[in-house]
């Protein structure tokens, strides 16, 4: 069955990844692409007869790009504030900056309510900041999205309520010496954020709309998720030469700028990075859409390569690694990481690709195209197994732990963790199997893959609710 | 007969212009408008025009604006500017300056 859609969507995708294309470019291509589609059909030519000829009409996508790629060397980074086409979008779009700044500055603020209570010192109330710093960041991330997507006011009160729940239990539970289940509850919170956060980047699930439980709206909030990251550091990277110039300026003319850079210019910065690459996300898609496949595919054989590293130096000094508190958290940072990666390249794929194959003459017409991704899904399936190998030497080693010394809130958290982590990759490893083998389709990884996030956020939330009481808030 | 790589990509400029000085355009019905007009004499890669359009827009002499058409599709349409009827203007005027030169030619030969 020749899809329409998919095959346009994998046509822009292909534009995409040279990048000389810009966005709206590809959308005037693709307006083109559809009325030379119409056009044809209309005179009989049948749907897919019509999508290729269309597509050759067009003419040869690398000439194309090499036209383009000639106009616009110097202006990819113009695109980036997206200039407006029109009034009307001007004019949204200059809203739209408007409201990012202003929440932007808002989650600065929110960052200073501690101080009202007379928290002001940031180093020396730490912990209060440590256990807000997810509200102040991603309350206002939130809010944007409530404007942006028009959400319905009740419901996204609703999850708002649970943030309001999760900050009272977080900062009204007492907590004791040595502070362990309030260092958990808040390294667990930002888990537990940006699973709601998920209900406002995808809106309400109902019969008309796929929002936010649907598959496809979670692979696409993983890639925003991914890509804010990438922001994040490049702004962060930009704020903090900013801030070392400013206090080292200020410093040669013998003004002290550094406590008005460490109360308010840093964290009214930090915070603030959230909202704005948010919105960067949504406005400039192609900038960074050709860039997640190239980290995907740089950094999935350099952690195989660190995985099984790590399982030769385990064989070679085995007990290094039970002994050793720091490796197995370091184990587990890393298989956190594996984690991520598999799922950022997961959403970086285009899997649609081999659900819809053009056929001609009975063969697949884009079956060399599969070979070429075959290296990169036995690369990651690599990656899954040996991590499988690297977790069940942490789980071993946690075991060992707890046996001589009992059931203590970290290492509790860290079994819980690595029995998840275990069972997700032992799924992922069945899923890749079948894949590579062509006994089961890439989308049932991805379902089963965005069904599990919900597991690791129920985790995280009972670490972050259940934990202090269990353990009597220590 | 189809016309030379080198006569479409100089023909292009004030044919694109002049079909703009009629109404605004967007990119599918210009060259739905130039196969019309050459009688498919003229007939362009869809895709090149793209990249001259936005060569055009540069110069200044188009500019570009979003409509919804009513399918609902959006479509990029183009409106020809004060420099870009001066430029059509002058291009005009030197194709008719070959033409010219070519027909004059062509009669001293058949005398």
């Amino acid at each position: 069955m020749f899809e329409l859609e998919s095959q346009i969507r994998k046509w822009k995708t292909h534009l995409y990844s040279a990048g000389s294309i810009g966005h709206a470019d590809i959308e005037e291509l693709e307006s083109h692409l559809r009325d030379s589609i119409d056009d044809l059909s209309a005179r009989g030519i049948d749907i897919e007869e019509a999508f290729l000829l269309a597509v050759r009409r067009l003419g040869d996508i690398a000439v194309i790009h090499e036209e383009f790629a000639k106009l616009s060397t110097e202006d990819v980074w113009r695109q980036l504030l997206v200039p407006a086409d029109n009034p009307l979008t001007a004019r949204k779009n200059r809203k739209e900056l408007a409201i990012v700044i202003g929440l932007a500055l808002f989650a600065g603020l929110l960052s200073k309510i501690p101080a009202l209570f007379g928290y002001g010192d940031i180093e020396a109330s730490m912990e209060i900041y440590a256990r807000n710093a997810t509200f102040f960041a991603f309350v206002p991330v939130s809010l944007y999205f409530i404007w942006k997507r028009s959400l319905p006011i009740r419901q996204s009160l609703l999850v708002m309520c649970s943030y309001v729940v999760l900050a009272a239990v977080i900062n009204l539970y007492p907590t004791h010496e040595p502070h362990h289940t309030m260092m958990l509850a808040a390294l667990h919170l930002p888990i537990v954020i940006l699973f709601l956060l998920m209900y406002f980047y995808g809106g309400p699930s109902n019969q008309s709309h796929n929002g936010w439980r649907s598959t496809n709206t979670r692979l696409n909030f993983v890639r925003f998720v991914g890509e804010s990251f990438i922001y994040c550091i490049l702004i962060g990277l930009g704020g903090i030469v900013l801030i070392l110039l400013t206090g080292g300026t200020f410093e040669l003319i013998e003004v002290d700028a550094f406590p008005f850079i460490g109360s308010w210019m840093a964290p009214m910065g930090f915070f603030g990075l959230f909202t704005v690459a948010a919105y960067l996300v949504g406005q400039k898609k192609n900038l960074i859409e050709s860039i997640a496949p190239v980290l995907a595919k740089i950094f999935t054989p350099l952690f195989l390569l660190v995985l099984l590293s790590l399982i030769a130096a385990f064989i070679i000094t085995p007990n290094q690694a039970y002994e050793n508190r720091d490796m197995l958290i370091w184990f587990d940072v890393i298989l956190a990481l594996v984690l991520a990666l598999t799922l950022y390249s997961m959403s970086a794929k285009d899997f649609s690709e081999n659900e819809s194959t053009v056929t001609v003459d009975g063969k697949p017409a884009v079956g060399k195209v599969q070979n070429q991704h075959l290296i990169w899904d036995i690369l990651t399936l690599a990656l899954v197994i040996s991590a499988v190998i690297v977790d069940a030497i942490a789980l071993s080693g946690i075991i060992v732990r707890l046996s001589a010394s009992g059931f203590t809130p970290n290492k509790t958290a860290a079994l819980g963790e690595n029995i998840i982590l275990l069972v997700n990759l032992v799924l992922l490893t069945i899923g890749y199997s079948r894949y590579i083998l062509r006994k089961g389709t890439f989308q049932r990884i991805v379902v089963m893959q965005m069904r599990f996030l919900t597991v690791f956020a129920v985790w995280a939330a009972f670490v972050v609710v259940a934990f202090p009481l269990i353990f009597g808030f220590k | 007969m189809t016309l030379s790589k080198d006569l479409v990509a100089a023909s292009a400029t004030p044919i694109i212009l002049a079909i703009l000085q009629a109404k605004d355009s967007y990119g599918y019905a210009i060259i739905q408008k130039v196969q019309e007009i050459s009688d498919h004499q003229i007939a362009w890669t869809d895709g090149m025009l793209y990249p001259v359009l936005h060569r055009l827009e540069t110069a200044g002499f188009i500019e570009s604006y979003w409509l919804d058409a009513d399918s609902g599709r959006r479509r990029k349409y183009y409106h020809i500017t004060t420099a870009g009827n001066e430029e059509c203007a002058l291009l005009k005027q030197q194709w008719s300056v070959v033409q010219h030169a070519l027909q004059v030619l062509s009669e001293e030969y058949m005398k």
